[in-house]
């Protein structure tokens, strides 16, 4: 019967377009994905390039004065793109994943963005997680609003009845056939995804799996659920739909309202303006005010005392350590807002399938909000350590030429991503529970006509 | 006779619709929504402008209160720009959330805009924001849909079509009266709409200048064309599909396509076929444009003592001492010039591919008439690409301005003698003012999507006529 059953599937011509659309918007997501990370690789093989001849070039043109040399050497931190970034680029291409800095308050420099096209941004990129969470659920609605509703109009149903075992499980197995392609669309792209881009079969990848099988299930779910009720196709297409666009449109853009508008961040501001403020009034102000702050956060320097010269860079750098004291109180409000939009964000997705999907995707590919604020935080160690390897030589005022800067190369960050299976799976699988077992039960008075 | 009949098939396909209870949950959905998102609208436009202003008078009142210093210093304290939201803004968000929104201007360096919404949200942004636009041209659409895909296939289902043909009523009449029917329905939450967003106007810290009039007016006149268009071809696909159910399939899969599907994939096309630089790409480009100028800080860099003997033939002297005025406050301007062309050189070069990505989406505008209102939409809301190249040409200006102003006071009044000057010189400099863009730019650069969407209002209206002729009423 099965075979008739695919047979009877593939006779109608939108099911073979439908599949064949889907396999082609998914690779052509795919191949956006391997541009956007070939784009991510190149610009960090040129950083990692050029910061051996920009620090070469510093080095010959300030030798005599480290304090001069240190205010223009940059050094980068990088979080390299995982390779499931690919399929799910998130934030990625909003947030910068490299931190190039200098060891001048960090404050005015780690905020600064990547080159961007904002309506590139505005329209959200086409990747992988985009045709799993967004184009196969129209593909499930079209393979099955009509599973039922088709026999009923056309007035097999009777034949059906009479002539199966189980109605249900007639239904169940029509379901399955549709189910087999689908899910065969999904493991080929995700298969081909493997191929053209490389994904490791890891820990992440097997969750993505997991995660794309499990929504998925859910749409199936809710597109059985619907047709248990035993209405008209036309009911059943257009009630489809409007859930579709409430999960996929009208709730995700709501929620999204409702955390910017929620949660505004004037600290943003704050944070700049003071940073600015805090280092360059410094200049007006007696050098024996910022060395004693200075002295405060680093008792250990205090042996240099307060220079008496008109310029000395131990001063200069104590100014512009003050950038970052004195903004510190509104850079760590502005830290803790943007974690409130995320467990906000979070707390709300946990219950809307198409938000906790994206959500972990980008988990899972390390593309999230919470994977920048780790980058910020990372940048914050790497640029504090780097200040206190040179304080003491610029106080001391050392040649460059002791030192070695070849071994200044860029900095990688690689955070295994943590993934908590429960989080990520539960909330789908008791929506496909509760919708599945109420189908069930709709579905055993199918079969009184 | 025509225009009775018209306006009886309009009415009667209204008084149908209100008989269902279809119709009432709709309105009731869209009224939560339009209330939703006339609030976020409102809350968002004046925190975000009461914060920008603020910090932007904060930012003058520290300008103006420097003491005496060195005008070079001051050029290096700098100042920001922030970003201001257009009063439509509250109306249709646009590129808002994905455009920084604070610059810090200092001499010497283009910095990048930073702080926009998006770098602070989480993946949910990438699903879109609920504006009132958003409702107008996603949402409603799929209304009328939903209220119009039987509009011609159920009256011939259910044999009323034949019995109007019958009577006297032409094709024409009845394709026009459905249309208008529905577009009556359609008013129902286009009007409540638009008081809306006057009443938003009204609000604004902003008062409503001409032009924000004449946008205003632009905007009701282009979604009342578009939302025609829309009830237009509901209605004909209806006539021309064999049945409801065909005909419901149908528009949705429109639907889809042209508001949902080929927006996106085009534009992620565009940038794929067009590729733009990293960051990195684009500051090395222009740091080796401006070192192969000349080395400003260099002693013996060619171009800079070519000048440096220039200058002093001019004025016949023989070292830069002599001169009437502070040498190297003339070296940084001309320094200051060279690089801020060389870097303007570079951001058009940037802007132009950016454009290029967006080509493909924009042409599509003759065959997508979403594609024409949103552009529309969101120039005349002040939310559009334009209007943020705008905001940064401004920033770059004022910047430019600071520091060549600092740098003539540095000409004027620094000698080895003096090398500070009195504060009140900083008053000198202007404040900061986002400069408006004019509704007659807007027009200029939108014109293709205006001519595209009136062409849409044409097509319509020959395929009135075209289906009259050939649609049959069994």
């Amino acid at each position: 019967m099965y075979s008739l059953m695919i047979k009877q599937f593939l006779r109608s011509r939108v099911a073979l377009v439908a599949v064949v659309l889907t396999l082609f918007m998914g690779v052509i997501s795919i191949l956006i994905g391997k541009q956007f990370l070939l784009k991510q690789e190149d610009t960090i093989a040129r950083v990692t390039e050029q910061q051996q001849q920009h620090i070469e070039r510093n080095v010959a043109a300030h030798t005599d004065e480290l304090g001069l040399l240190l205010y223009y050497v940059r050094f980068a931190l990088i979080s390299p793109p995982d390779k499931l970034s690919a399929l799910s680029i998130g934030q990625r291409d909003v947030t910068p994943g490299i931190q190039s800095v200098t060891i001048r308050a960090l404050e005015g420099q780690k905020y600064d963005t990547e080159l961007a096209n904002p309506t590139q941004q505005q329209s959200g990129n086409l990747d992988l997680g985009f045709v799993i969470i967004y184009l196969f659920p129209l593909v499930i609605i079209a393979f099955t609003f009509n599973l039922l509703s088709e026999e009923t109009e056309t007035g097999t149903w009777r034949l059906v009845a009479v002539q199966s075992r189980s109605t249900f499980r007639y239904l169940l197995s029509k379901l399955s056939v549709r189910a087999l392609f689908l899910y065969g669309t999904l493991f080929v792209l995700l298969a081909l995804a493997v191929v053209i881009i490389g994904v490791p079969l890891n820990g992440a990848f097997a969750g993505f799996v997991a995660l794309g099988v499990l929504y998925l299930a859910f749409w199936f779910a809710l597109c059985f659920w619907v047709v248990s009720f035993k209405r008209g196709s036309g009911f059943n297409v257009l009630t489809l739909l409007s859930i579709w666009t409430v999960l996929n449109i009208l709730l995700p853009a709501s929620v999204n309202s409702y955390v910017t508008a929620a949660h505004p961040i004037p600290e943003s501001l704050a944070t700049t303006v003071q940073q600015r403020n805090s280092y360059h009034e410094k200049w007006d102000m007696d050098k024996k005010v910022t060395m004693d702050k200075f002295y405060a956060h680093y008792p250990q320097f205090a042996r240099y005392g307060v220079p008496d010269q008109e310029f000395k860079w131990l001063w200069y750098y104590a100014m512009q350590q003050m950038g970052d004291d004195e903004s510190a109180t509104q850079s760590q409000a502005m830290r803790a807002k943007i974690i409130q939009r995320e467990q906000t964000s979070r707390a709300i997705a946990l219950a809307v399938p198409t938000l906790h999907a994206q959500l972990q995707f980008n988990d899972l590919a390390q593309t999230s909000l919470g994977n920048y604020v780790g980058l910020l935080d990372s940048a914050t160690t790497f640029h504090e350590r780097l200040r206190l390897y040179f304080y003491p030589k610029i106080f001391d005022n050392v040649s460059a030429k002791g030192e070695d800067w070849s071994r200044f190369k860029p900095e990688y960050i690689r955070a295994e991503p943590q993934i908590s299976w429960v989080t990520m799976l539960a909330p789908l699988v008791v929506m496909v529970l509760v919708l599945a077992v109420w189908a069930l039960r709709n579905a055993r008075r199918l079969t009184s006509l | 006779m025509t225009r009775t009949t018209i306006g009886l098939i309009a009415r009667q396909f209204c008084t149908t619709a209100a008989h269902g209870r279809a119709l009432y949950s709709i309105l009731l959905i869209m009224a939560l929504m339009l209330g939703y998102a006339a609030y976020s609208g409102y809350k968002t436009y004046t925190d975000q402008n009461n914060i920008r202003e603020h910090y932007q008078r904060v930012v003058r009142e520290s300008w103006e209160g420097n003491p005496d210093k060195h005008p070079h210093r001051m050029a290096h304290y700098g100042s920001f720009a922030f970003r201001l939201k257009h009063p439509l803004s509250q109306f249709d968000f646009g590129l808002e959330s994905f455009t920084g929104n604070a610059v810090y201007l200092e001499a010497h360096k283009q910095n990048s805009v930073n702080f926009s919404e998006a770098t602070f949200s989480t993946g949910l942004l990438r699903f879109g924001e609920i504006s009132l636009a958003l409702l107008l041209q996603l949402i409603l659409p799929l209304f009328i849909v939903f209220l119009g895909f039987s509009a011609v296939s159920a009256d011939r289902e259910g044999g009323a079509l034949k019995i109007m043909l019958i009577q006297g009523a032409s094709w024409r009449s009845i394709l026009v009266g459905k249309s208008l029917g529905l577009m009556a329905l359609a008013l129902l939450v286009f009007v409540p709409v638009a008081c809306v967003t006057f009443v938003m106007l009204l609000l604004a810290d902003e008062p409503a200048t001409g032009d924000t009039v004449w946008r205003y007016i632009l905007l009701l006149g282009g979604y009342l064309l578009f939302l025609q268009i829309v009830c237009v071809i509901t209605v004909i696909v209806s006539a021309v599909s064999a049945s409801s159910k065909m005909a419901l399939m149908n528009l949705l899969g429109i639907w889809l396509l042209l508001a949902v599907l080929l927006p996106r994939t085009l534009q992620a096309l565009g940038s794929y076929v067009y590729p733009s630089p990293s960051k990195i790409e684009f500051e090395t480009a222009v740091e080796e444009d401006v070192l192969k100028e000349g080395d400003s800080h260099n002693p013996n860099d060619p171009h800079y003592s070519a000048l440096k003997d220039s200058v002093l033939r001019v004025h016949h002297v023989d070292s830069i001492q002599k001169l009437p005025f502070n040498y190297s406050g003339f070296v940084m301007r001309e320094g200051e010039r060279i690089s801020a062309n060389i870097y303007d050189r570079h951001l058009k070069k940037l802007l132009s591919v950016y454009k290029q990505q967006n080509s493909l989406n924009r042409v599509m505008a003759f065959v997508n008439p979403y594609v024409a209102i949103r552009n529309i939409s969101m120039a005349l809301s002040g939310t559009d690409f334009e209007s943020y190249v705008a905001f940064q040409h401004g920033a770059e200006a004022y910047r430019y301005q600071m520091a060549q102003t600092m740098n003539e006071l540095q000409m004027e009044y620094i000698s080895t003698q003096q090398t500070s000057i009195s504060h009140d010189h900083w008053k000198e400099l202007p404040e900061y003012r986002q400069e408006p863009v004019s509704v007659t730019s807007v027009l200029k650069n939108e014109v293709w999507s205006f001519i595209a969407l009136l062409a849409w209002g044409m097509v319509a209206v020959v395929l009135i006529q075209r289906i009259s002729k050939t649609a049959k009423a069994l």
